[in-house]
């Protein structure tokens, strides 16, 4: 390990989960710190309070994966918002050194670093939280966003050769069941897309906290729907071309 | 004073009112105790005595009874008084059980036969501990230096594996029973077979039975079945087992089902018996694909869960991971396939057979290596029934609040309660000798027919159970660290457990019988030690003794297991607990508390290959928590308050106590205090909130 390595604002380290990288042991890193401050976050202490948590320090996480090499060669990067770190591709590059494969948890307001971590080859998979129907983004994060950003990065990714998937936590007194169809409808043409489901803990707006989630058949419904929508309707080069025509409008000057 | 004189009736245990005599007085004495007829004479004269002053016109035979108990304590004839004495309950205790649940075991439902249950249970244990073993052996039970399991089924062995081959070679004919049953012609009619003779055996053992390599000997009945009707066949047999709730006590039959992907290799070149319990020509090995596909299915019915989406609570299905399960085909998809139940419903057990052990597993984690002389059996697989007689736990925990941090007392202490334990065995098993000794015609006569050369109860290879509770609470209290502390603290435990296993070797050799060591799943006796040492070693102990001492939630980690609570990464957890399972014959096993999260059943399978690989852990389960809810009988994930279907507050939380899954409403209150400790998989900001709180 080098000595004089950067700190960098991890805060949390899973060495092992079931459930974070779909199909595979994984470990996961939280970076600490969001630009976006969506009311219905379950990791308030991550985005609000990260001071507060004491940091995990890159040595011991690089040591730990060394140990358990023969369990896991996955890592989960998440956060808060993993990309508004410049330090992000530090340690990507030292997770790459140990032979690791990188999932990037991104809410995809940093196109230009996705750009720069693939062209690296710093990851091996992308998931990326949409929080809603692009029209009222604002709402849906708490703040202002830059819709082109948004729609670059999406763009981006599912242009890219890098495996990925999009998904969508689904808020009751936020979403509206048809908001969830839209972004379906918007993403169908992409190879995977998720809903999750709201859990009132820990929320940044801590009226979210008395939110119920979703009656469970009502959550089921719309997965259902969600997965109807995707497999029927218009062949998919057309809805590649409907894609890029009617909601994507490429900005010229950024095409590849 | 003439008898006659007092005008006195007695109301006697025939349900029927006599008048006084007082000479039936004196007749009991003579009859039960040892004391000579002048003394009984002079005993029953006070007592009537007594009787006559107090005024009563109607007296009970157990009120008599106790007032001559108190003459004889009066001359000092604590033998006599002994022998003499009676069993039963006080009104207000059997009031109360008939209104009122019983706890300790999770497995015993609320109703009449529950009730008759434990009533009959009360009353032998009492008799155990006073007729069937030594004072020491009871009075070490009775403080809790030791456990004695299972002591109202004390004219029972503890639990047994058994094979599905017995039933198909020589039908249903039991002992005594209405009618016989010759060899099964077709596959319900052998899976009927199955269901009632495993619940003859419930009556007939304490515990868990367990059946092994189900899918690979009902395979040769199953030829020619069409998928449907497979999967309809799988579902016949998980609903008898899990509905069969109206047997014994109005228990589940605590019961397991062996599976195998592979035909193991002591099977494959094993004549296969089928219908007509006729030998079919074949040999096992020739039946994999329909072993495979009837493993397909239950587990496709595991999946569904019953008919509210629960988990089924029983059979258990354990599935032996071998190195010939990872060569023969299909074996990726079914591991994904049965880590998908994992995942979703948790019933799945992983039993590592390694190098070339073989094994049986029998209940919540007891498994029998088979031996060079059980693999000779395994060429005629009805006869491999196994047997433990009993089960003997020791409180680690109090040896070292005694042992004062001197290693040298604190092995000698381990050492003499073992040999508690041992004479405990011994004592059980000269006892269950004698009811087997009445062959056909006595109380376990089941266990004695001889259907092929020798009595059903191989009672010369029946194996004896020392158990351990809280080695994690004896190492905190002896050398200041919990096990997950430090490397050293770890190193100690192990220590202990290679002390204990030796010390089975050499008094097994001793004894000239089976001593193995058993992680006790301890339900309540990991409460009753942490509750009665609060009691005696108060108040070193209330700094250790895990749950919540306020509200009375207490216990003691579980055998060797480490600390339930502490946020450890499940890599940890099963290579830190599988570095005891080697030494630990009769089976081991960890929990990997899933919570509510959702895991990916790739994910599963790839943890379940690695444990084979790379640790020496004999058996991990994966145990998520649901709601379920009674109002629209629909199952969630998670522990909630409410249904997170309909909003109904009538509920019921349901996840693994020990080795099954149960309610939780029906848990004792040190279960419920390690609930609440459980550190689930992926609960890590929690975790660290926890702490933050402090």
């Amino acid at each position: 390990m080098p000595s004089g390595m950067h700190k960098f604002p991890i805060k949390g380290f899973i060495e092992t989960s079931f459930l974070d990288w779909k199909g595979e042991l994984s470990s996961v890193i939280f970076f600490a710190g969001c630009n976006f401050r969506c009311p219905f976050c379950h990791n308030s202490d991550l985005v609000l309070r990260w001071d507060t948590l004491s940091d995990v320090h890159l040595e011991y996480i690089i040591l730990t994966l060394r140990k358990y090499k023969q369990w896991v060669n996955k890592v989960v990067v998440t956060g808060g918002e993993p990309t508004i770190h410049m330090g992000l591709y530090n340690v990507l590059g030292y997770l790459k050194r140990e032979d690791i494969q990188v999932k990037l948890d991104t809410n995809g307001s940093s196109p230009s670093v996705l750009r720069g971590l693939v062209a690296e080859g710093l990851v091996d998979y992308i998931a990326m939280d949409v929080k809603g129907p692009l029209e009222r983004y604002d709402t849906w994060c708490g703040t202002k966003v830059d819709i082109k950003k948004i729609e670059e990065s999406i763009r981006f990714i599912m242009e890219g050769n890098v495996d990925y998937e999009f998904r969508m936590t689904v808020v009751p007194s936020l979403h509206r069941e048809e908001d969830v169809y839209q972004v379906a409808e918007y993403l169908r043409a992409s190879d995977k897309f998720f809903l999750q489901e709201f859990k009132p803990r820990q929320c940044i707006d801590r009226s979210f906290l008395n939110v119920q989630p979703f009656p469970k058949d009502v959550f089921e419904r719309m997965d259902k729907n969600v997965q109807q929508i995707r497999v029927t309707g218009i062949k998919p080069e057309e809805r590649i071309i409907k894609f890029r025509e009617k909601i994507l409008k490429p900005d010229r000057a950024d095409s590849k | 004073m003439e008898t006659t004189d007092l005008n006195l009736f007695v109301r006697t245990s025939e349900e029927t009112i006599s008048d006084w005599d007082r000479s039936k007085i004196a007749d009991a004495l003579i009859r039960e105790t040892l004391i000579d007829q002048d003394t009984a004479d002079q005993i029953s004269e006070e007592t009537e005595l007594m009787i006559r002053r107090s005024g009563v016109r109607v007296v009970t035979a157990p009120l008599i009874r106790e007032l001559v108990n108190a003459k004889l304590i009066e001359r000092g004839l604590e033998g006599a008084r002994k022998m003499h004495t009676r069993l039963g309950m006080p009104v207000f205790d059997v009031d109360s059980l008939i209104l009122h649940p019983n706890k300790e075991n999770a497995n015993v439902p609320h109703g009449p036969e529950a009730t008759n249950l434990t009533l009959a249970e009360r009353i032998k244990k009492e008799y155990a501990l006073l007729c069937v073993f030594s004072e020491d052996v009871a009075d070490a039970h009775m403080n809790g230096d030791i456990h004695l399991h299972d002591l109202g089924f004390i004219d029972r062995p503890y639990c047994s594996g058994q094979s599905l081959e017995y039933i198909k070679k020589f039908g249903l004919d039991l002992p005594h029973s209405l009618s016989m049953a010759k060899p099964a012609k077709h596959p319900e009619v052998l899976l009927a077979h199955l269901v009632k003779f495993a619940a003859a055996l419930q009556s007939n053992f304490a515990g868990a039975i367990g059946w092994d390599a189900v899918n690979i000997f009902f395979a040769p009945y199953l030829e020619g079945l069409s998928d449907d009707e497979m999967k309809q066949f799988a579902q016949m047999l998980i609903f008898e087992f899990s509905q069969q709730a109206v047997a014994r006590g109005g228990q589940a039959i605590f019961s397991d089902i062996n599976l195998y992907w592979e035909v193991p290799k002591h099977f494959e070149n094993v004549s296969a018996i089928g219908p007509g319990g006729q030998f079919t020509g074949k040999k096992y090995g020739d039946y994999e694909k329909e072993s495979q596909r009837f493993a397909w299915k239950l587990f496709e019915v595991y999946k569904e869960g019953d008919g509210a989406g629960r988990p089924f609570f029983f059979p258990k299905p354990l599935v032996h991971i071998t190195e010939k399960f990872f060569r023969t085909e299909g074996h990726m998809d079914f591991l994904n396939h049965i880590a998908d139940v994992s995942a979703d419903k948790g019933n799945t057990y992983y039993v590592f057979d390694r190098g070339e052990t073989a094994k049986i597993s029998e209940c919540c984690r007891l498994s029998f290596k088979l031996e060079k002389s059980d693999l000779r059996d395994a060429m005629e697989p009805w006869r491999m029934r196994y047997c433990a007689l009993q089960n003997v736990s020791l409180n680690l925990p109090r040896i070292a609040y005694t042992a004062q941090h001197d290693d040298t007392k604190l092995m000698d202490l381990i050492t003499q309660r073992f040999l508690l334990a041992t004479k405990a065995h011994k004592e059980k098993r000269a006892f269950l000798e004698k009811l087997l000794a009445h062959g056909e015609d006595g109380p376990l006569a089941l266990l004695t027919m001889n259907r092929d050369g020798m009595p059903y109860l191989r009672f010369d290879r029946a194996a004896h159970l020392i158990g351990m509770v809280g080695l994690n609470e004896m190492v905190q209290i002896h050398t200041g660290e919990e096990m997950h502390e430090s490397k050293q603290a770890l190193k100690f435990g192990l220590k202990i457990m290679a002390h204990m296993k030796l010390l089975t070797d050499k008094i097994q050799r001793q004894e000239g019988f089976k001593i193995v060591l058993e992680q006790t799943p301890a339900e309540s006796t990991s409460y009753r030690f942490a509750r009665l040492d609060l009691h005696y070693f108060s108040p070193s102990s209330g700094r250790v003794v895990k749950g919540d001492i306020a509200s009375g939630e207490v216990y003691y980690t579980n055998s060797t297991h480490l600390n339930v609570g502490y946020p450890m990464n499940p890599i940890e957890r099963v290579t830190n607990e599988g570095i005891f399972h080697p030494l630990i014959e009769a089976g081991s096993i960890s929990h990997v508390w899933l919570g509510e999260s959702h895991p990916y059943k790739q994910a599963l399978a790839d943890f379940v290959i690695k444990t084979f690989r790379h640790t020496t852990n004999d058996q991990i389960a994966f145990s998520p928590e649901f709601t379920t809810c009674n109002k629209c009988h629909r199952t969630s994930r998670g522990l909630d308050d409410i249904c997170s279907y309909c909003g109904s507050s009538d509920v019921d939380g349901i996840t693994r106590i020990t080795g099954y899954f149960t309610k939780v409403s029906s848990w004792n209150k040190g279960k419920l205090g390690e609930l609440k400790d459980r550190h689930r998989v992926g609960e890590y900001f929690n975790e660290q909130q926890k702490v933050a709180n402090g």
